[in-house]
């Protein structure tokens, strides 16, 4: 009760100062909110403006051959907002449409063969490489197979053909996901990574600071000499650490469900219509403990690597390795398709970027994510309690060693540990 | 005859040096220090003074021997030992980001003063050391001058009986020092033992009841003034340190 008294006082402390720090604030507070809503309305922005430029623009497109009795086809590009170009060298048209000044050609020719007497072939000319000229192909390529249908329509009524007789058979769509269901679908595919991200990002200036920061600035004694035990300071730290991390990945699954509906909306334009993007209620609480699971595993090893720097600068070098590793079993899962085994529940990070997957999507895998959470306890257990065999050193412990977590184990495991003669508690 | 409250024995300290193997930076130290006394470490930079009141302030531990304050041994119970003393040194700044009521406080409740009695023992703090005007400004603001009030506030906020301050004066102008002497020479007639290292002669000359002289990690000699003025037959702190330095490095 005592000791649950004394991390109290310490994690307040460490809290407070935590929370007047500029940079702590920023980077597990408000970027967590903003900064992934921001960057996607940006993005989104940018690309529904470029969309409204390129449909403003008229297609340039060279039409040779047009044959006689289809001049419905060539207004119907023109109310496509294709102008059309006379014809004129078509190797000179190639070379145009490579170089920019000529968007597409359209070349029509007559079919030869028997019985194929007023039927003609079309050839499409384009560049993938230029946005200008894919948007001229789809839009000629719309006109044509529309053109086509209604011809082939007019033709098969006037031979006294019924319409399911040459069509053969019809493919229907029908999606059967409510728009619940598709907006869980699309906040599955993205907040589990920026969760991790932003989780990560919240863990990563409070464990500089509160590891590295305190050295720099010449407090790492003043703690160490307080009336209280090492294990009390590591845990305050450590909670302190874990809270910001924890606070940073629910803001951010907070902040980007309820801005995701308004940013992605009129990019999906009609279809969109009911999308409904929400988490469901059933999934929070397997959300928060996946945020405290990982934001615990986070900062106790973020922690761990820190506690070895002797500046902010070398703190920040030594966790970022770690940070970036992190990232990489979360890319891959963004794969589609990808269920949450029994051997993923026992990958760390891994496992609980699957669970907030599928929590976000209303499913629950509960011995996977019985796993997940023991794993991610286990964890942090090992990393701690490695936190406090490493605090034994007295040279960490005042500072003076200057190698990192992996020399020190190399150095202590061959048995050269003078310096951890004095462990002190 | 005052109380023993603070005692070494044959305390060492061994270091292992990636260029020089194994220093031993304090070898087998021996003194005791009473209440209401004022005792100085005296000895030149690299002497073993910070490292002997690092075990004592239980930050280092003793590779032998042993040490006890108030009666309590440094390896045995640290958390009791750090509670009943106060650590002043260079390398233990203030937190900046705390104001230094919030400091004074903290430090008051985390070294387990009576949780009832921190705010009236914050308010006698503030007022003793005259901040009350800069008491809700953070620390990161204040001057070095304010800064080494606070520090000495945080350091007796628990009223330790023991307090140690390590080069306490290191870095601050001449006012600065002569109101951190007096200060010192205030906590002894309280009846506080205070265990005082430095570098300056006069200072030692002018604070210390005894005087040990340290050197390369041995303690020398361990005397009033006058007994070391009588010992060495100089009357200056200055010589009476040159004599038993140099003897030390003569091997006589």
């Amino acid at each position: 009760m005592k000791s649950l008294h004394t991390v109290g006082l310490l994690y307040a402390r460490e809290m407070r100062a935590a929370l007047r720090e500029r940079s702590i604030v920023i980077n597990s507070i408000v970027i967590p909110i903003v900064l992934y809503p921001f960057m996607m309305w940006a993005m989104f922005s940018g690309i529904m403006f470029v969309r409204g430029q390129t449909e403003g623009q008229l297609s340039r497109v060279m039409v040779v051959g047009l044959p006689a009795g289809h001049e419905a086809l060539a207004e119907s590009l023109e109310a496509r907002k294709v102008m059309l170009i006379a014809p004129s060298d078509t190797t000179g048209a190639a070379a145009g449409i490579h170089g920019g000044s000529l968007d597409a050609l359209v070349e029509f020719s007559p079919l030869e063969a028997e019985g194929t007497q007023g039927t003609f072939r079309v050839r499409l000319t384009s560049t993938a490489s230029r946005e200008r000229s894919e948007e001229a192909r789809s839009r000629v390529t719309v006109v044509l197979e529309r053109y086509r249908d209604d011809w082939l329509q007019i033709q098969a009524r006037d031979a006294g053909i019924g319409e399911e007789e040459w069509t053969g058979f019809r493919v229907r769509l029908k999606n059967r996901a409510s728009g619940k269901e598709m907006g869980a679908f699309l906040l599955g595919l993205m907040l589990p990574l920026f969760f991790l991200i932003m989780t990560a990002v919240g863990c990563y200036h409070p464990a500089v600071d509160a590891t590295a920061g305190e050295r720099e600035r010449s407090t790492w004694e003043t703690t160490m000499s307080l009336g209280v035990s090492r294990a009390s300071i590591v845990t305050a730290k450590y909670l302190s650490v874990a809270s910001f991390g924890t606070m940073a990945g629910l803001l951010n699954l907070a902040a980007m469900t309820l801005t995701m509906g308004a940013i992605v909306k009129p990019l999906l334009a009609g279809s969109a219509e009911e999308i409904h993007f929400g988490l469901p209620l059933a999934g929070l609480p397997v959300m928060a403990v996946g945020a405290v699971v990982l934001a615990g595993f986070i900062a106790a090893v973020m922690m761990l690597f820190a506690s070895f720097a002797r500046t902010f600068k070398e703190g920040q070098a030594m966790i970022t390795p770690f940070y970036l590793l992190m990232m990489v079993p979360a890319i891959l899962l963004q794969q589609q398709g990808l269920t949450f085994s029994t051997t993923l529940a026992l990958v760390p990070v891994a496992n609980v970027v699957m669970m907030i997957r599928e929590a976000v999507a209303g499913v629950f895998h509960w011995p996977q994510i019985a796993i997940t959470i023991a794993v991610g306890l286990a964890m942090v257990a090992i990393s701690l309690r490695l936190a406090v065999f490493v605090l034994r050193f007295e040279d960490v412990i005042v500072g003076s060693y200057g190698g990192s977590l992996t020399t020190l184990l190399k150095e202590r495991w061959r048995g050269r540990d003078a310096g951890a003669q004095g462990g002190v508690r | 005859m005052s109380e023993i409250t603070v005692e070494a024995r044959g305390l060492t300290k061994m270091f292992y040096d990636e260029s020089r193997g194994e220093v031993r930076a304090v070898d087998g130290i021996d003194f005791q220090c009473r209440s209401g006394e004022i005792f100085g470490l005296l000895g030149a930079n690299g002497a073993g003074k910070t490292t002997t009141l690092r075990m004592l302030a239980t930050i280092l531990k003793p590779t032998s021997g042993s040490a006890t304050v108030m009666g309590r041994e440094v390896g045995e119970e640290p958390e009791q030992v750090r509670r009943s003393l106060g650590f002043y040194s260079s390398s233990t700044a203030l937190y900046p980001r705390l104001t230094a009521r919030e400091t004074i406080e903290f430090f008051a409740r985390v070294n387990g003063y009576a949780p009832d009695e921190v705010p009236g023992r914050v308010r006698e703090l503030v007022a003793r050391f005259g901040i009350e005007e800069y008491a809700d400004a953070r620390v990161e603001k204040l001057s070095q001058g304010m800064k080494q009030k606070v520090s000495i506030a945080r350091t007796v906020a628990h009223d330790p009986p023991v307090l140690i301050f390590d080069e306490p004066t290191v870095g601050l102008d001449v006012l600065n020092a002569l109101d951190m002497q007096r200060v010192i020479g205030e906590f002894r007639t309280q009846g506080k033992t205070i265990i005082f290292s430095t570098h300056i002669m006069s200072e030692a000359e002018r604070l210390c009841d005894r005087i040990a002289i340290i050197h390369g990690g041995a303690l020398l000699a361990c005397d009033t003034l006058e007994g070391l003025r009588t010992a060495t037959g100089k009357r200056y702190l200055e010589d009476i340190f040159v004599y038993f330095a140099t003897d030390r490095e003569d091997g006589t």
